[in-house]
């Protein structure tokens, strides 16, 4: 993905801080990689958090051996410059200056870099476990060594005025709805505290993706949040794309975007649905139902597939795309949710119970880096197809939806007006001429050179990221996957926290309509 | 409620009549391969087993293994060798027993 | 529940009374259980649906159930995460005999993932499995068709399908 936009390197608050890395500027480049070294780490954290607009993103490890050093990652958008900052630290020993201690929100990262590499922040606290089940021993497969001392379970201290208890719930749950596991601390009808175990699903995706060619690992990636198939394959080819130096031809491109579209709709649909069931109103989740029905049928009809499969490739796409189907069918498809939305905003019985429900504040949302309409109905008006645009987005620019109450109505309502915004834009990006077609092949055979690469797309749930890194045949040594979910997952107990009580959890689940399977890989 | 019942009073029934009529949608949805025996030779074979990402396919001396339980109709076997597997148009897959799942295809096309 | 076979019994002749069984017991009102051991979460997206008006599986007496000791039919999908096998075994011990177990999707019936230290690559070696449905994931209407099956109110299709063009003999 190519910015389209020039000399904003000039910007001199960016040529700042790009000077702190020994470099005087980034050209066009929408990817900035920066070498730090980790005894430079704290400092260089501190700046660019201190930078107008910059987000942590991601934070994520590699290791060439088991036994080796280990290169620590920290990938930064820095939404107001239209950039993405990628700085590697390469660390020697078993630590490594602590991350959260100035970016609160990259704990839940340090834990999970802990299980899997063996490395840990020096600030000596206690990690919790997060991605591998309470047995996985130091002969669990890992990708890299297994940490000296297992990580033990340790939750934030709740104060309680009066008893508490704690109780299990999970990870069999309702119907038809994925495995998960609660903790949830009660004084009664309260909800005091709520911590997740994400664990049960771990399937061990990226231990999974080593060696194979990006071709091949899409299948896997597509697999991994089935409900988000688009954004997160779209983000895993685009960086296996960048690292081959690969560009998709633009009818492929304006397919993906129309897929990515589809799939946004479907799912806001799909969290409509949820909210009904959870607040017990039947016959609008009928309605939403009939609406998400149609949606999936238009996905089916126009890409061949009800959950939009098969429709991102490596250099493009090869599905076949039905602009008469799209044409004929999407129209009508969504004026059902928009007729169930309407009819849901007139039910004052079903406001009550969304309305000042599960308040995430600004602040919140900023500490921990959460993404996508969970954060953009709490006040932070970041979206990548507008901070960091590929084509089409750059050429039909949307209306970034963002509320400031934070609460579950704050959320649907982004997602009804994100819906909108999808329909016109599948309109106009449609009008270009989307279709099949892909990059022509890198030349294979000796001479290629390792390399890597990083890629992103909005998916429904917000920013996906991926981040690859190829050998000299071009297979994969790292592959690093990040749905929103993971994200996201973070800032769901205190959207819960106080002030709500055990029936309000569905509601919040469902407006924040995450997955497991994206966090769980 | 009388907004929400003369909405759904005005939306009408869209329940499906399956099992009991057909249903039209079942011909938007993705559906296994059926392969052309005539067309089958080992060496195509062969390239349909290495493109399919779910081992759903595997050679067996003349015989095209297929297991119909372990396809995902992803569709790649069909874009390899379009001659040689087309769409089966069958979504009634349900198997009383694993074995029924599994086909064997022969090798019409010869071993070459 | 396949016929088992002993001294003097004619494996044919139970195995289908076994089925007619079947039938009598939950052929006009089945409650379904459902266990996700690591799926992709779409097959859960399609199964929520058999409850919406375009397929409103109530319509052929099948209900769903949260509640264990309610429950007939155990849907599983996604691979059998190894992590998730303690809890997929008390889910299956928590529902009273008789009872039908439904492999549902691809990853459960052993595509997708290959066994290896994180999955079991499929739900049949965890469970005995009565009806096994593809798919990725199956649609709304081969979940109905693969619940018919599974109550005996529809034949089984696939078995005498051959999946060859021309009409090849198998």
């Amino acid at each position: 993905m190519t910015a389209t936009q020039p000399g904003l390197a000039d910007e001199p608050r960016l040529r700042d801080l790009l000077t702190v890395f020994g470099q005087d500027g980034a050209g066009d480049e929408p990817v900035i990689t920066v070498s730090v070294p980790v005894a430079d780490l704290s400092a260089a954290v501190r700046r660019i958090a201190a930078h107008p607009g910059a987000r942590l993103a991601d934070v994520f490890a590699a290791t060439q051996e088991t036994d080796g050093p280990v290169t620590l990652r920290l990938i930064w958008g820095l939404d107001a410059d239209r950039r993405y900052l990628v700085t590697e630290s390469l660390i020697e020993g078993e630590s490594y200056p602590s991350l959260s201690d100035i970016v609160p929100g990259a704990f839940t990262e340090e834990c999970e870099i802990y299980e899997q590499f063996g490395i840990r922040p020096a600030n000596g606290r206690p990690l919790n476990r997060v991605a591998l089940p309470p047995w996985a021993g130091p002969d669990w497969p890992r990708l890299g060594r297994a940490p000296t001392e297992l990580p033990k379970d340790v939750h934030a201290p709740h104060h309680v005025g009066g008893h508490a208890f704690e109780f299990p719930f999970g990870p069999v749950r309702q119907v038809a709805v994925e495995s998960l596991y609660y903790g949830l601390v009660t004084s009664g009808e309260e909800l005091v505290d709520l911590y997740l175990f994400t664990w049960h699903k771990h399937r061990g995706v990226e231990w999974r993706l080593r060696g194979m060619t990006p071709g091949d690992a899409l299948f896997y990636v597509e697999r991994t949040e089935g409900l988000g198939a688009v954004g997160n394959t779209w983000a895993f080819a685009a960086a296996a794309e960048a690292a081959l130096g690969l560009e998709p031809p633009a009818q492929a491109m304006a397919a993906r975007a129309i897929a990515l579209e589809l799939e946004r709709l479907y799912n806001h649909a799909a969290a409509t649905v949820a909210l009904c069931q959870s607040t017990g109103l039947v016959i609008g989740q009928a309605a939403a139902e009939i609406a998400l029905e149609r949606l999936l049928r238009v996905n089916a009809a126009v890409f061949g597939h009800r959950y939009l499969f098969g429709v991102v490739d490596l250099g493009g796409t090869r599905a076949d795309l039905d602009a008469a189907a799209l044409r004929s069918d999407l129209l009508g498809a969504y004026g059902e949710l928009e007729r169930a939305a309407e009819a849901l905003l007139s039910t004052n019985s079903f406001l009550d119970r969304l309305e000042a429900t599960g308040i995430l504040a600004e602040e919140t949302a900023r500490r921990l880096g959460l993404v996508g309409p969970v954060a953009r109905a709490a006040g932070l008006a970041a979206d990548t197809r507008a901070d960091h645009p590929a084509w089409p987005y750059d050429e039909f620019p949307l209306a970034v939806a963002v509320a400031d109450a934070g609460d579950v109505l704050a959320r649907f309502r982004v997602m009804l007006t994100e819906a909108a915004e999808s329909v016109r834009l599948i309109g106009e990006i449609g009008r270009t001429g989307a279709g099949p077609g892909l990059a022509p092949p890198p030349g294979a055979g000796p001479g290629q050179a390792a390399s890597s690469g990083l890629g992103w797309a909005e998916s429904s749930r917000g920013e996906s990221l991926a981040w690859v890194a190829l050998d000299d045949t071009g297979r994969i040594t790292r592959a690093r996957l990040r749905p929103a979910a993971v994200r996201n997952w973070r800032g769901f107990d205190d959207a819960c926290r106080s002030q709500n009580v055990f029936t309000d959890i569905p509601i919040i689940e469902a407006s924040f309509w995450l997955t497991v399977a994206g966090t769980a890989r | 409620m009388p907004l929400w019942t003369l909405r759904g009073l005005r939306r009408g029934i869209v329940t499906t009549r399956y099992p009991a009529r057909p249903d039209a949608s079942a011909a938007l949805l993705p559906t296994p391969p059926a392969f052309r025996p005539d067309v089958l030779t080992a060496g195509l074979a062969d390239r349909l087993v290495a493109v399919c990402p779910s081992r759903a396919l595997a050679r067996d001396g003349d015989l095209l293994v297929f297991d119909v339980g372990a396809c995902t109709a992803c569709g790649r076997c069909q874009a390899e060798a379009p001659q040689a597997a087309g769409d089966s148009g069958e979504f009634e897959l349900a198997a009383i027993a694993r074995e029924h799942l599994i086909k064997r295809i022969p090798l019409g096309g010869g071993l070459g | 529940m396949t016929g088992q076979s002993g001294t003097g019994l004619n494996v044919q002749e139970t195995s289908e009374e076994l089925r007619r069984t079947v039938t009598r017991l939950f052929g006009r009102s089945l409650h379904i259980r459902t266990l996700d051991t690591g799926s992709c979460a779409s097959c859960e997206q399609e199964i929520r649906l058999l409850a919406a008006p375009h397929y409103d599986l109530h319509r052929l007496g099948f209900f769903f159930t949260p509640a264990p000791r309610h429950a007939d039919l155990l849907m599983v999908t996604g691979p059998m995460a190894r992590v998730f096998e303690t809890a997929a075994r008390k889910t299956y011990d928590a529902m009273p005999d008789p009872k039908i177990v439904v492999a549902t999707g691809a990853c459960a019936l052993g595509g997708v993932y290959q066994p290896d230290p994180f999955t079991r690559g499929g739900v049949g070696s965890s469970f005995p499995v009565d009806v096994w449905i593809p798919g990725c994931p199956p649609s709304p209407l081969a979940l109905l068709q693969g619940l018919l099956v599974a109550v005996g109110r529809l034949a089984e299709k696939v078995k005498d399908l051959d999946f060859a063009l021309n009409g090849a003999p198998r």
